[in-house]
């Protein structure tokens, strides 16, 4: 089942010249927006295509053409030279064309055997042919290094795994030419690794990979040629070589790399958040978020380093009441046991979720009506029981504005904008109405680097402002670059310190892997919280 | 969900109009197919009823018997919206009717005082049989649809128990029903009379229930306390995404317990019509279980949208009372029974097919507007490098 007769003759064969993808003249259109105007790509058999833009500017909508899941308006698709055109996506699995999404789209409850085969269940005869699916999968995953496990669930697996699960998925389909959605956005950079390694190993098989990102010095390390896309049509298509992601960038939008330098600190002495003790446990009594205490001062940044599914989203919740745990949580002096979420968000808590999807958006709601979301106990969003529209209406318009939400307008549903201009908006109103602490998981996820300089600079006048912040980032210099001071996360424990002024993202990596006897330094930005310097040791 | 009224927009508004069309298109289609392989003219039966049910007699008899659909649409409707389905609404509607029958005989009070009471009494039993639901489901986990449909069960034995003659009912002319209540507990109603076609004498053509003012009342009410109110927001967003609900502070829990009692409560309104309109007791003719379910094709139909529920349950009516024209003509009347499924199936189908059509002509009218994005230039302060300032 695995060989694929055409593989031999194109590693063989003479350098190909037939690219594996070809899109012509592809026109978009969205109410108010045209996605994609006339953009022209040709990708190379057995190469790594990056495509870069802004937030919106139309590589998702792309991708889901070329994968069957919209159709174009106008343009030719062509897949090793022949046209074709694609109804659904079982059309282009069939042309051997594969995608993993900008969100993850496994089922938590099952297998990684059953997610695999979902949709196209192994039969023999009539009976389900589970051994010869096992066989297939086990055979995938060693030929191309992606370590998968069949047997685990899902909802078991971290984020680098559930992303090896996806490619594998799409490779049991038989897939040729991979498209990835920001694939790296959720990953720290040894899972980054990992995944680099596993895309040469695909295009040392002679597949094609085509891949979105907006971390310019990925895509310079990992591509072979690059797209840049900008406001709908393709700019030029650039060899790693020729560029710097300073000049990428400048193709991208005209501006040029931001890197979030904090300014002087801004920490103060009174205390915000105190969190004792904090233990959330999952359903079969296991912590999950292990005897956690931390303090967060008034204009102080806290960032938390750690592998995905560490126990971050936890805490969080924890904090925002979502979870039943046990310890304490005083929140400015007032002891947060048994308030709602509610009252803890009417308090001054606010919340950009790890899973904007999920937690964070309404997806069928107008703009406006998910400016509210979180917020629709208080003004501008209500009058007494009231709802206040034209209050909230006339607040997502800044909001749009603020943090260049790019949108036709603020009575299109969430789902209608892209990946990173959701993120914006879910920003924008976190950090409304004047909070007192900001838990912010993954803050600039998705977010190009114009947008993800501007977030930066909203967090850092807040933090002047007052504002303590929680935060919790993939992006090692992200967290780095705006933290007061630094905690290691593993396995629910804060297991070390570390002073952002001195720590290196190679440090801070080896001690979230638990690989290192710990980096921790001692934590010189503050030093409330003896018990966890106290863990460092046991890693 | 679809938004709830959104700003008007004439196109938008033709195409919700054109969905519900295309459905009865189809509907009368596929009755035509059936009434054609039965042997009988669809032209002739459809002009039959039309004649029959725009008959003022007969129009007051759809309006009567809207009304009481209508209840039991925005009863389901409310469940709906926060993705809950409320089955049961034919038990609470039937044993909330027995209450208030029971209840309004015993008592005699003052005129507005005597319908007051009764039709607090029909809100409480409603809402407290649905609340048996919402209470299994917040602290047991018990999935509304299975409770309900038990419950249903359940509320129907009492009411078959306590309309007996050795409980709460009398034996009046081989029928068993609670006793009558007193006057004072009627709700008046509209008399309709005129001159009837090629006819030369005024005549009465029947009573439309008052309570109708109430049931559109209510539809205002389900309206304004959705779109309006934080509360119906609340209720919305518990809906359309329960992860988002609860991270924004929505305490689910009691959402559901609260819609289950709002949900009962208007199902409890359902019998009311006919109880304080005509019937002024409780027996099983007047009563009979299955409104509950017809409630739920009409919601569908109306999709959640008051409006749109409204003109479903008037179409529901109508095909109810014209029906009963068929039996003379010797068609079966079932056969409109199989258009009241083929409605609600095909509802379905074209509010998916009127979706595309949207798209794409949305599509096709933003193709001359040239305005790919607002400008690419992202504002000053995300490029200056304000990190030295402060
Ligand atoms: N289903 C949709 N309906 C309406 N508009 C849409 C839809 N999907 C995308 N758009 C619009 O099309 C444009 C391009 O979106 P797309 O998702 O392709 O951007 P992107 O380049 O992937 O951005 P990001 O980096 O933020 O993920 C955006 O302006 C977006 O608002
Ligand atoms: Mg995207």
């Amino acid at each position: 089942m695995s060989e694929h007769p055409e593989r031999s003759t194109t590693a063989a064969g003479p350098a190909t010249t037939v690219p594996a993808v070809e899109l012509n003249g592809i026109t978009k259109r969205f109410p108010g927006v045209v996605a994609n105007s006339d953009v022209t790509l040709k990708v190379a058999r057995g190469t790594v295509h990056a495509i870069v833009g802004e937030n919106g500017a139309g590589k998702s909508t792309l991708m889901k053409i070329l994968y069957g899941m919209q159709r174009p308006d106008e343009g030719t698709i062509e897949v090793d030279g022949s046209p074709v055109t694609f109804h659904t996506p079982a059309d282009a699995i069939k042309a051997g064309i594969g995608m993993v999404h900008q969100h993850f789209k496994l089922a938590d409850n099952l297998t990684v055997l059953e997610n695999v085969v979902l949709g196209s269940e192994p039969r023999r005869g009539w009976r389900l042919d589970i051994e010869g699916a096992r066989k297939k999968i086990v055979e995938i995953s060693d030929r191309y290094g992606l370590d998968v496990d069949p047997d685990p669930l899902v909802e078991d697996l971290g984020v680098g795994e559930r992303q090896r699960v996806e490619i594998l998925k799409v490779l049991y389909r038989g897939a040729r030419t991979l498209i990835l959605d920001e694939p790296t956005a959720v990953l720290v950079p040894q899972e980054v690794d990992e995944l680099f390694d596993a895309l040469q190993e695909l295009k040392a098989e002679g597949l094609t990979v085509i891949f979105i990102s907006h971390k310019l010095d990925e895509v310079l390390k990992v591509a072979d040629e690059i797209t840049v896309i900008r406001r709908g049509t393709t700019v030029r298509t650039v060899l790693p070589s020729e560029v710097t992601p300073r000049k990428l960038a400048e193709l991208m939008v005209g501006s040029e790399l931001p890197s979030p330098q904090t300014s002087e600190s801004t920490v103060t002495d009174r205390a915000v958040l105190e969190v004792k003790g904090l233990t959330v446990r999952d359903r079969e009594g296991r912590p999950v978020v292990d005897d956690v205490t931390l303090t967060i001062h008034a204009g102080e940044v806290l960032g938390i380093a750690g592998v995905e599914g560490n126990g971050q989203a936890e805490l969080v919740e924890a904090i925002m009441g979502i979870r039943p745990a046990e310890g304490s949580v005083v929140l400015e002096g007032r002891d947060l046991a048994g308030v709602p979420t509610r009252e803890r968000r009417t308090a001054g808590v606010a919340f950009v979720p790890e899973d904007r999807i999920r937690q964070g958006l309404l997806l069928e709601s107008p703009l406006w009506e998910n400016r509210m979301l979180g917020h629709q106990t208080s003004p501008p969003n209500a009058r007494g029981p009231l709802v206040n529209r034209r209050g909230a209406r006339a607040d997502t318009e800044r909001i749009v504005r603020d943090y260049d939400v790019r949108t036709p307008s603020i009575d299109v549903t969430a789902s209608a904008l892209s990946g990173g201009n959701q993120q914006k908006l879910i920003v924008g109103r976190e950090m409304s109405g004047n909070p007192r602490l900001l838990l912010a998981a993954h803050p600039t996820r998705g977010v190009d680097v114009g947008a993800q300089a501007a977030i930066w600079d909203h967090l850092r006048r807040a933090r002047a402002e007052g504002l303590a912040v929680l935060l919790i980032s993939a992006d090692l210099d992200e967290l780095i670059g705006l933290s007061d001071s630094l905690k290691v996360i593993l396995r629910g424990r804060l297991v070390a310190d570390a002073d952002p002024a001195t720590v290196t993202p190679e440090d801070l990596g080896s001690a979230m892997t638990g690989a290192a006897a710990t980096g921790g330094k001692p934590g010189t930005a503050d030093d409330t919280d003896g018990a966890t310097d106290a863990e460092g040791s046991d890693v | 969900m679809e938004r709830f009224l959104p700003r008007f927009d004439p196109r938008k508004t033709g195409l919700a109009v054109l969905a519900p069309v295309v459905a009865l298109v189809v509907a009368a289609a596929l009755s035509s197919v059936v009434l054609v392989i039965a042997g009988h003219s669809p032209a002739l039966a459809f002009q039959r009823m039309w004649e029959y049910g725009t008959e003022p007699a007969q129009v007051v008899n759809i309006l009567n018997k809207a009304s009481g659909y209508f209840l039991s649409a925005l009863a389901v409707a409310i469940g709906f919206r926060m993705n809950l389905f409320n089955i049961g609404v034919d038990g609470q509607y039937r044993i909330a009717a027995m209450a208030a029958a029971v209840v309004g005989a015993t008592l005699t009070l003052p005129k507005p005082l005597h319908i007051l009471v009764i039709v607090a009494v029909a809100v409480v039993v409603g809402a407290l049989w649905a609340g048996i639901a919402g209470l299994l489901k917040v602290y047991r986990g018990v999935s509304e649809v299975i409770s309900t449909i038990m419950l249903n069960f359940i509320g129907g034995a009492i009411v078959a128990w306590a309309v007996t003659p050795q409980v709460f009912a009398v034996l009046e002319n081989n029928v068993v029903r609670t006793k009558t209540i007193p006057e004072s507990g009627w709700f008046p109603g509209f008399t309709w009379s005129g001159i009837p076609a090629g006819g030369s004498q005024t005549v009465v053509f029947g009573e439309i229930y008052g309570f109708i003012v109430i049931s559109g009342l209510v539809g205002v009410l389900y309206w304004f306390v959705l779109s309006r109110t934080r509360f119906g927001f609340d209720l919305r967003a518990t809906g359309s995404s329960e992860p988002a609900a609860v991270a924004s502070g929505v305490d689910v829990k009691r959402m559901v317990l609260t819609s289950m009692l709002l949900s009962g409560a208007v199902a409890g309104l359902v019998g009311m019509p006919i109880l304080l309109g005509a019937a002024h007791s409780f027996g099983s003719q007047d009563f009979p279980s299955g409104i509950g379910f017809t409630g739920i094709a009409i919601a569908l139909l109306g999709r959640n949208n008051p409006v749109g529920i409204a003109f479903a349950s008037i179409l529901w009516g109508f095909l109810d009372v014209s029906n009963q024209i068929l039996d003379i003509e010797s068609i079966p009347k079932e056969i409109v029974t199989i258009m009241q499924g083929a409605v609600v199936l095909a509802v379905v189908v074209a509010y998916e097919i009127v979706r595309r059509i949207g798209v794409a002509t949305e599509q096709r009218r933003v193709m001359s507007t040239e305005n790919a994005a607002p400008p690419a230039v992202p504002p000053a302060t995300a490029t200056a490098d304000t990190g030295g300032e402060r």
